[in-house]
């Protein structure tokens, strides 16, 4: 599946890192990185950060 | 005569923050801001720009920093104590992860959609009973219910129940003040009764589960790991207490920004719509949660400031919300684009519960407008300090009923 953030909404409260910390992480600065594709098998944990992202700012396709 | 001295832009400003008297939205923060970016005070430092508050929020370097507070007041063994360190606000790294993953699905926000028809009809409830059709005592009549039977709906308890919530969180928010060694017994009596509400909806949901909260919170599962009996009842009794106080004085707060400002109040009732917006507009210029606290866990810099490790570090949410070099000199406004606030704090402890305080609120908050039209002060109102986490005691007022 493909992630898409919404960087412009982003505030880089670091909720998905812990939510899906495979896929999503905040580097030493405090900046959110993560990876644009991810294995289906994780899909419960990022439809889960997704979810819990304060400002809704992650997208999933396919 | 000049006031050169005070104006000087190489002294850092300072505030007494632990007097009753100081004022943490008043003229002397707000000029502070403009001289400087951050002040000192009696606790550390106090950070008072929209930018450095964001970036400090979420910084790596700094913990949440209220763990201590009891301990600091004398109060270092004994349920509250344990309690207190139990809060998954009080927990960091791998530790606070793994309680923030278990409790998440349930705090979702597919979850409290499904309650929004019950809070629409409360807050009509609510309104339909006040005593007089033109007056009421805001936050008796209509807060305090509201808040307290949120969480009974979110709970699954009996609604009228509410003041037994009101009160026995009321209570335990004494723990919050200087006083907290004096009050114990109180807080603690407070604690033991919601401890009995928590294990008892631990015991039926575990018995007949559903698909509501309390349910989704038992039976949360991640890697086989789950919430244990002392976990649940921890933070179920965490949500009863940190539900109701921030949520009542929020209300507090949302009626007198929007008496100050009746146009803006005109037009939610017309466009009921705008209450999402009614909320986070509130939140950026009268935030209940007044200041978030963090600690520095070492030595660090940050815009030519040394800090220490041990620190404590306010983020001023108000300062931070009306910073002109963000919101211009603009007012208060429900249609303007707004950068986002910081009243639900921020970072790894951003609220958990932000999904349902939003949710209540703006179904709430549009219905007052249309209810109670062109409301204004009746009476004197009286006030809980303004620092830390503050609101109306009491706030009567009048208005014109609305169909």
């Amino acid at each position: 599946m493909k992630i898409i953030v919404d960087l412009n909404l982003c505030q880089d409260h670091g909720q998905c890192a812990i939510a899906a910390p495979a896929v999503f992480r905040m580097n030493d600065d405090g900046k959110l990185e993560y990876e644009e594709i991810a294995e289906e098998s994780r899909r419960a944990e990022v439809e889960e950060a997704a979810d819990v992202c304060p400002v809704q700012a992650i997208l999933i396709e396919g | 005569m000049t006031t050169t001295t005070q104006l000087d832009p190489t002294t850092v400003p300072s505030f007494d923050v632990a007097d009753p008297a100081f004022s943490i939205t008043s003229d002397e923060v707000h000029a502070a801001r403009e001289r400087s970016w951050y002040a000192t005070t009696n606790y550390g430092i106090a950070v008072l720009r929209y930018d450095e508050v964001s970036r400090l929020l979420k910084h790596p370097k700094l913990r949440q920093g209220s763990v201590q507070w009891p301990a600091h007041n004398g109060v270092t063994e004994g349920p509250f104590a344990e309690w207190w360190a139990s809060w998954i606000l009080n927990k960091e790294g791998e530790e606070h992860h793994r309680l923030r993953r278990l409790m998440n699905p349930a705090f979702s926000p597919k979850l409290i959609g499904g309650l929004v028809p019950r809070f629409q009809a409360l807050a009509a409830e609510l309104v339909d009973a006040f005593e007089r059709p033109d007056h009421c005592e805001f936050m008796r009549e209509f807060a305090e219910p509201y808040a307290a039977r949120v969480i009974a709906i979110m709970l699954g308890l009996p609604e009228d129940e509410w003041p037994i919530i009101a009160r026995e969180a009321t209570n335990i928010g004494l723990a919050m003040g200087v006083t907290i060694q004096s009050e114990l017994p109180t807080i603690e009596g407070a604690l033991e009764r919601l401890y009995a509400y928590a294990d008892a909806l631990i015991d039926d949901r575990r018995a007949n589960p559903g698909d509501d909260f309390v349910s989704t919170l038992v039976q949360a599962t991640r890697d086989s790991d789950t919430l244990s009996d002392q976990e649940l009842r921890d933070g179920l009794v965490l949500l009863i207490f940190g539900g109701y106080d921030t949520t009542r004085n929020q209300l507090g707060l949302a009626m007198q920004t929007f008496m100050a400002h009746p146009d803006q109040w005109r037009l939610l009732a017309e466009r009921p719509e705008l209450g999402g917006r009614a909320v986070e507009e509130v939140m950026r210029v009268n935030p209940t949660v007044r200041w978030v606290t963090r600690e520095a866990l070492e030595d660090f810099t940050f815009e030519g400031l040394d800090i220490a490790a041990g620190t404590t570090v306010h983020l001023f949410s108000e300062s931070a919300g009306t910073d002109p070099r963000v919101f211009g000199e603009a007012g208060f406004d429900l249609t303007a684009e707004r950068k986002p606030h910081f009243g639900f704090g921020g970072g790894a402890h951003h609220c958990l519960g932000h999904f349902v305080a939003r949710s209540d609120m703006s179904e709430a908050l549009p219905l007052l407008a249309r209810r109670l039209r062109d409301p204004r002060p009746a009476g004197e109102s009286t006030w809980l300090p303004d620092s830390g986490n503050t609101g109306p005691m009491t706030l009567p007022i009048a208005f014109t009923p609305g169909a």
